[in-house]
Parts: structure tokens; sequence; C-alpha cells
């Protein structure tokens, strides 16, 4: 059992994996999260796309094996000093803990649909956003949603990601494939329901998302509409008119929903940006935390002892997550054992 | 006082009358100019106005107050004021007494034009006893030459240091305007001399009377008269002469300007007539760079309006394309600018000169009809559309005063036209006011209620919708919270106010907005606003700006808008609400959504 103090910040899906993968090289590392269950994002998650797995599962799967780690929750990190080769890190619960290397996997924020407020979210009742949804998918409840019946819905993709008016450039990479995934559960909910994507385009990259694709079209008969929504109103009948352009045949269109899903993208989350600049991490252009290169050192900070791991350097799908957690721990491996 | 010079000239005179000569035919050729460039309903009012008596009187009186006393730029800046009207003013007042002196003591000498400019150097103090009228006008000349140099002194001190006078920017001077400012720094020094040298010739008072004495201490003979009485008249030669081709073209310009703009004139072509006159008339002082939000940028500090000017005057075709296209058409730096210069509008006039490719036709567009029946109409508009927060809230607060109302564009409407219209596409604009009107006329309201300030602007200046009240929600609500028909409940949250652009400056709105916030919590100023409010950079008006110089706009302006502490930022404007939004710290609330929040049945 090594002496070595880790602190891993975040206890998401990167921090869970890093940490599980610590233990079995012989570390007890310490988690420290923010809110009061570990998981982050995927734990609210119903299903994982493309093979529809359940999104507890992996949860549950890495809570068990990070068991034997130190944990805390509810606990931010309230600063950290570098001292010669170690990290001095105060917690806001009065602990702090001299460590060798420091972890960071504080991944993302969901954008803030109020933000495009052409869209209505928390205008109208009708406008979820893709959490929203995905919560409504695992609790069944939200009262937004409770005793009615869809039968009209659209999904709007790219909501503040590739908008420069919103101040994101970036692509959030998931939500082409969320929206199909979540298209698929809503249609298999409500068999009857008239199902709409608007988008610019669709970035379908990863395995087996192409035949998302294509099944959400052929089996599930779900339409898809290039082009960016314009605006949304209420109509006489309390449901959404939602405006946008048909690029592809040049047309305006126009449909009354009874439910429209924002697929809000990931911004970096900024809780992070104070403690890490003030050890020498940069920002990125796109407002990520920037890693010693974008090719091969992701997971470094460029700063001794510090890693990088997750959403925090910038979109990331929850598969390259994971991978990037595994090659985090076993350079933090490397680092403890080999030479600092 | 008796004639020195019997033939009562000398050649030092040659310069001067080559110079006044040169000036005032250059200015003849530019009145003949402008005329000639004007409509011919323009020049017949023009025309007519200076023969009505009330603003013939209007004309002498502004002519009076703004070119000679600089009372606007006494109000701004009173140091700058003083410059400007020492020397203006005291100038002015040489040569009035100049001419007075001729006529009291050689009234024979009147047509020989130089002689009230010269005067001491023609005439010698007389054998009898100093008369009263002479010891005056001496001492009132001198006084008003110290007047002049100490303004002169200052724009001395002020071309070194322009910050101690409150300018952060100014323009660079072209070199012609380098030289004439230094014939106008030489010319009162060199009279001063010129004068005391010839003092103990022809008199004098308490100032170079003295000079004179000291003079003559060291310099015993008379050698330097002559010289520095040519010197003297070179440099009003050298001054004059370059003065059309320089900013102190401002200074006969605006004498043209104050009248054609008291007759009502409106400019119509970005380079021609009522334009030329604006143009001729910018000193370039720089007041409006600091004035314009883009200056946030040092980038586009060269789109501002002075530089506009400067690139008309110049030629510039390339030049006055992009200054036109990039600007927000924010309106300050013509609220800003001591002589009123409209660079808005010859902006838009400017982009009405354009040929497009496709000349868009609005006539066929087929609007569903705006709904009948009700007293109250509430056109929403494309920005609200996309605000929707804004025209909940509107309805709400119609609903909790009672009110028969309905919103005009709920299925869908047409435009405004107010984009198109500062896109200088008037034509087109006009295809949408009149189907606009159609609509309203034909739903038989007789109110029609907007959130949009620019919707307010066009459809308050350009519609013409006879029976039918156009009314901003900032005046509506206020009326109801007046008359009783809302009751508030005062809140504890301290609001800072944001004048948008075609509210504040472009409709006079001021006051309203913030008598609505004052009712609904606590009202925090934060300078500048009102008339002087900061764009907050999403404006229609600019076709080219980029959205990362917006960025910086909209940074800029909430920086001086939270400086008071405010707990929430309003405004009146839904373009605002959300250009302000996406960068605030704090919450930005239309004034609809807060009387909303603190609102119930009157």
């Amino acid at each position: 059992m090594s002496k070595d103090n880790i602190v891993i910040i975040g206890g998401g899906i990167a921090g869970m994996t890093a940490a599980s993968r610590l233990l079995r090289l012989g570390y007890t590392p310490i988690i420290v999260e923010e809110s009061d269950h570990l998981g982050g994002h995927v734990a609210e998650w119903h299903k994982l796309f493309p093979d529809m797995a359940p999104a507890q599962d992996i949860v549950q799967r890495l809570a068990e094996e990070v068991s034997a780690a130190n944990i805390f929750l509810s606990t931010r990190v309230l600063f950290i000093n570098r001292l010669h080769d170690t990290y001095i890190v105060m917690l806001n619960n009065g602990v702090s803990i001299q460590a060798q290397a420091v972890l960071i996997a504080t991944g993302f924020n969901l954008f803030d649909a109020t933000k495009k407020e052409e869209y209505g979210y928390g205008i109208y009742d009708q406008v979820l956003t893709n959490r929203d949804l995905e919560r409504w998918f695992t609790t069944g409840d939200d009262p937004r949603l409770n005793g009615h019946e869809v039968k009209r819905a659209g999904f709007v993709h790219c909501v503040g990601s590739r908008d420069v008016k919103a101040g994101n450039t970036q692509c959030s990479k998931v939500c082409c494939v969320t929206a199909i995934k979540q298209a698929i559960e809503l249609k298999e909910k409500f068999p009857d329901a008239e199902i709409w994507c608007f988008y610019m385009d669709l970035r379908l990259f990863g395995k087996k998302y192409e035949d998302f694709y294509i099944n959400a079209q052929k089996d599930y008969g779900i339409h898809f509409i290039r082009g960016r929504v314009s605006e949304v109103s209420e109509g006489l009948d309390g449901r959404v008119i939602v405006k946008a352009e048909d690029t592809l045949s040049g047309k305006p269109v126009k449909v009354t929903l009874d439910l429209l899903v924002l697929m809000s993208g990931m911004v970096c989350n900024a809780t992070i940006n104070p403690i890490a600049t003030s050890l020498g991490i940069d920002l990125d252009s796109d407002g990520f935390l920037r890693s010693k290169d974008n090719i091969s050192h992701i997971v470094s900070s460029g700063r001794k002892g510090l890693f990088l791991a997750g959403a925090c350097t910038g979109t990331k799908t929850v598969p390259e997550t994971i991978a990037e957690a595994n090659s985090a721990a076993l350079d933090i491996h490397l680092y403890l054992t080999e030479g600092k | 006082m008796i004639d020195r010079v019997a033939s009562g000239f000398h050649p030092f005179v040659l310069p001067f009358l080559f110079g006044m000569i040169f000036v005032l035919g250059y200015c003849l050729y530019g009145i003949v100019k402008i005329l000639l460039q004007l409509s011919h309903e323009d020049r017949r009012r023009f025309l007519l106005s200076l023969i009505n008596p009330v603003t013939a009187w209007k004309n002498i009186k502004d002519i009076f107050l703004n070119c000679l006393l600089h009372v606007k730029l006494w109000k701004r800046n009173p140091v700058l004021g003083y410059m400007h009207s020492s020397i203006a003013f005291g100038w002015f007042m040489l040569i009035v007494l100049g001419h007075i002196e001729v006529m009291l003591f050689v009234p024979h000498r009147m047509r020989q034009v130089w002689y009230p400019i010269f005067f001491n150097y023609f005439v010698a103090e007389g054998p009898g006893p100093a008369t009263v009228q002479g010891a005056l006008l001496f001492t009132l000349m001198d006084f008003f030459l110290l007047v002049v140099l100490s303004g002169i002194a200052l724009a001395m001190i002020k071309r070194v240091r322009s910050r101690i006078f409150g300018m952060r920017r100014t323009t660079r001077p072209s070199f012609l305007d380098r030289v004439g400012l230094y014939s106008l720094w030489a010319i009162f020094p060199l009279r001063l001399l010129a004068e005391g040298f010839t003092a103990h010739i022809s008199g004098g008072g308490f100032l170079i009377t003295p000079l004179n004495w000291v003079f003559r201490q060291f310099l015993g003979d008379q050698l330097h008269m002559l010289p520095t009485w040519w010197a003297y008249s070179i440099a009003l030669c050298i001054f004059m002469c370059v003065l059309p081709f320089t900013r102190y073209m401002h200074i006969p310009a605006e004498m043209m300007l104050i009248p054609m703009r008291n007759a009502g004139l409106k400019i119509k072509h970005a380079r021609r007539g009522f334009t030329r006159a604006m143009v001729w008339s910018c000193p370039n002082c720089g007041v409006c760079i600091d004035a314009c939000p883009m200056s946030v940028k040092k980038i586009n500090l060269k789109d501002t309006t002075v530089y506009l000017n400067r690139n008309i005057r110049r030629g510039n075709e390339e030049r006055i394309e992009q200054i036109s296209d990039k600007c927000l058409l924010c309106g300050k730096c013509r609220e800003v600018c001591q002589i009123g210069l409209d660079g808005p509008s010859i902006r838009i006039a400017q982009r009405a000169m354009r040929s497009y490719g496709l000349n868009q036709d609005y006539t066929s567009f087929r609007p569903a009809p705006a709904p009948a029946g009700h007293k109250l109409l509430y056109f929403a508009g494309c920005m609200t559309q996309l605000t929707p927060r804004i025209s909940k809230a509107v309805g709400s607060v119609l609903d909790k005063a009672g009110l028969d109302w309905e919103i005009m564009d709920k299925d869908g409407g047409l435009c405004c036209g107010r984009p198109l219209m500062t896109a200088g596409r008037f034509v087109q604009a006009k295809q949408l006011i009149r189907q606009n009107s159609e609509l309203i006329r034909a739903s038989g309201c007789d109110t029609l209620l907007l959130s949009c300030p620019i919707c307010y602007k066009i459809f308050k200046e350009r519609y013409k919708l006879e029976g039918v009240r156009v009314v901003h929600t900032a005046e509506f609500f206020e009326e109801l919270i007046q008359t009783g028909a809302l009751h508030v409940e005062k809140g504890d949250i301290r609001y800072v106010f944001h004048d948008p652009c075609e509210l504040g400056r472009g409709s006079g709105i001021y006051e309203q907005p913030r008598r609505i916030l004052g009712r609904a919590g606590y009202l925090v100023e934060s300078e500048p606003n009102r008339a002087e409010s900061i764009c907050c950079g999403g404006s229609l008006g600019s076709l080219t700006l980029g959205f990362a110089q917006r960025e910086d706009m909209t940074r800029n302006a909430l920086k001086h808008l939270t400086e008071g502490g405010p707990d929430a930022i309003a405004t009146a404007c839904p373009l605002c609400l959300a250009t302000f939004s996406r960068y605030a710290d704090r919450a930005v609330q239309d004034i609809a959504e807060i009387l909303d929040r603190v609102s119930s049945k009157g």
C-alpha cells in the first residue's frame, strides 16, 4: 500500500474510474465531490447510447469499485497551494490534505437554456431540456409532463453549442446522438407521437451512431429537419408553436407541439477555474481547461503532479471520459513511482 | 486721433486683403454650391425661412449664442467653452470695436476695409487732450485682445495636454490643419507686438502702452514697427487662405448650417446640400470619439463620425462606405456634438445610395389580418417574439388592468420596417409600413401598444394612423399606475435603468420607465445615462460590426451600468434585454416583467 496521497476533484465517472484504477494499483485516493452523491451527470441519465445500456449500471459498478477510497461528499476544495513537489489541498470542511498528486475531473456544466430565450425555456411549460427529459425517463415524475399525452414533440439540436451569440463556439459532440436516443425513447413511450428533430447538421461520428440514426427514421418514423429553430411562441391552445426553416426544401416550417426538448450543450464547469489558474493551468480558447497538448498529452496539465481527466478539458462522450480517466490513473502511477 | 498716413494705404495690408478676398470668395462659392445642391422645395423652404421674422430672429440668436459665445460648449466643459468663446467672441469684438474706432475718428476711411484691422498703424494721437471715448475704446480693445490671448494660451496648453481639458481622445490634425492652427496662434501675439511697437504714436490702452514703454527701454529705434505689422498681416493671410481646406472651415460653415437647420431641412443625400454644410461645420474636436460606443475597441476609433466627415471632405469612397456600415446608429455622437451634426442620418443616406442586385418586393406578402373587435392592440414585433418573457409579462399586466386587448402579430406579423429604414432601403420599408397600416386600420383599434422601442419609433414617426394612439409600454404602464388601474406593491430591489437608444435619444422617453421602477423598487442611477446612455452593442443599426467587437461594447456598457451596485438591470427594449442577458452578472429585466411581479388588480 503506497503512502502517497492522491486527491481527485470530482466524483463523476472520470473521477470514479481513475479512483478505481488507482485503488487497484495500490493507492488510496481521496475523492472530493461537491454534490451529495457520486456519478455526476451520468447518475442522472436513464440509458446510454448506442446500446441503450442503463446508466445506473455503470455508476453502480464504479461506486462499488471505489468504496475503499476516501470519499468526501458535499465538499468543495477552497484552494490548493503548491509546496515543492506536494500540494496542500484545503477543503471547506476544515480538512487539509498534503497530496503528492492531484487529478482534476470536474467535468462540465449543462448550458443554461434560459439564455436562449427565443426557445422559451423557463417561460413555456412545454419546453424542457435534455436533462429534464432524461430525469423524467428515470423518475417518471415531472409536473410539466405528468398526465400529459404527447402527440407531437420536437427536439432542438445545438442549444448553446456552436453558437457565437451564446458565447460557445464548440460542438458538444453528444447532443446529436442523444437527441436521437431520446426521440426513440419518447416514441417508445408514446408510439403514436410524431417527432421532429431540428438540426444544423448531424455529427454522428461514434461507433454505431449512424445506425442509430437510420433506425430512428426507418423503425420509429422520426422526422429530421435541417434548419435552426428561429423562435418559439405559445399558441392559442397553450401548446407551443415552433418556427424554423427547412433548408433542404428552402421553405419556412411552422409546427405546433405538445413538447419541445432543447439539447443543451456542454460548457466548462467554471467553479474550478480560479483554483486551476492559480496552479498555472490556463483556459483554452473554448473556455475549458488547457491540456499540455491536445493530441498526446490530454491528461497532462504540464505541471508536475497535476493531472486532468474527462470533460474539464473539453466536450467528451462517456467512453472517451473513461479512457482518459484510465490513462490519467496510469500517468499518476508512473509519476509517483518513476520520478517526480 | 488723426490720420497719420496720407494715402491711408501701405503695402503690408496686401496679404490681408488677398486672404480676405480669397476666403470670402470661397465662402460665396460654398453657399452657391450648397444652395444649388438642395432640392427645389428645400431651397424654397430655406430661402423663405430667411425672410420669416421668427426664424430670422432665431437664426441671429443661435449664431450669436453658438458661434460666438459657444453656450452649449460652456455647459459641457467650461474650460473649453471659455477657450472657444474667448477667441471667437474676443476676435469678433476686436473687429466690431475697430469699425467703431474708424467710424468715430476717421469716418472718411470707412471704405478702406483694412482700416479697422490695422487702425493703430494708420493713426496718431491728436494734439488736443485725450477724449473719454478714445480712452474707453483703447481700454476695450486691449481688454478683448487680452481675452483672445488667454484663449490662445489655453489652446496651446490643450494641444500638449488635452487630458487636462477632460478630453481622452481627439483627432490628429492634418498638415493644413497645423498650418491653420499655427497661423491662428500667431495672429494675436503678432498684433500685440505690432500695436506695442506703435503705441507711442497711436496711443493705446492698459496693455500696449506699458508694452511700448518696455520695448523702448532697450529698442530705441522704430525699425521693429513695420516688420511686425507685415508679420501680422501675413499671419492673417495664411490663416484665411488655408481656412477652406482645414477644420477652421467650421467657423463660416456653421453660420450657414444654423439657418438651414432652423428652416427644418433634413439630410437627404450623403454628400450634397445640407450634408455638405454639416461636414464643413465639423470642427474636428473629436468629442464623438469618446462618446462612440465602438471606441472601446481601439481599431474602431476611426469609424467615428468625425472621421466620416473627414473622409467625405477628402472623397475617400472606400472609407465612407466602411464607416457608414459599421455604425450602430445609437445617436450618441449627435447628442454630444456641439454643432448637432447628424452622423447617423448621413450614414443612412450613404446606405441608401447603394444599388442592390436584388430588390425585394414585399407588396405580395399577405399577412394574417389583425384581430378585430379590440380597442387595444399589442404589436410585439420580431424582437419581442424572440424574448417571450416580455410579451407574457405585458399580457399579464394588461389583464390585471382589466383591459380588452389582443396581440396583433400573434400568428406571425410583418416587420415594422425600421431595420430596412436604417439600412437605407426606404422603398421596401414603405411597403411594409403601408401593409401594416392597412392591417391596423382594418382592425378598428384605437391604441397600438409596443414593447419594442425600435418598432415604437417608426410607428410614431412614419406611420400615418389617424385616430390610433401609438404608445410604448413605458408610457402606457405608467399611466395605468397613475390612474389606479394597477396596484403596485413596492419591493426592496434596487434597479438601474438602461436607456435604450431608440426610446431615450430616439423618442425622448426618459422619465416614465424611471417612475415605474421607482414604484416597483428603488432606482439607482449610473452615469452616463439618459441622453448619453451607452448603446448595449446589440443594435440592428450596424451591418458589418463583428460579434467580438459587439461583445466588448456590451461588457463596457454593463460595467458602467453596474457601478452603483444595483440588484438588477432594467431596460425597456427586447434587444437590449437579449444583448445584456448574454454577459450580465445579475438579472436583466424588462420594465414589463418587473411591473408584472409587483402589481395586482387596481
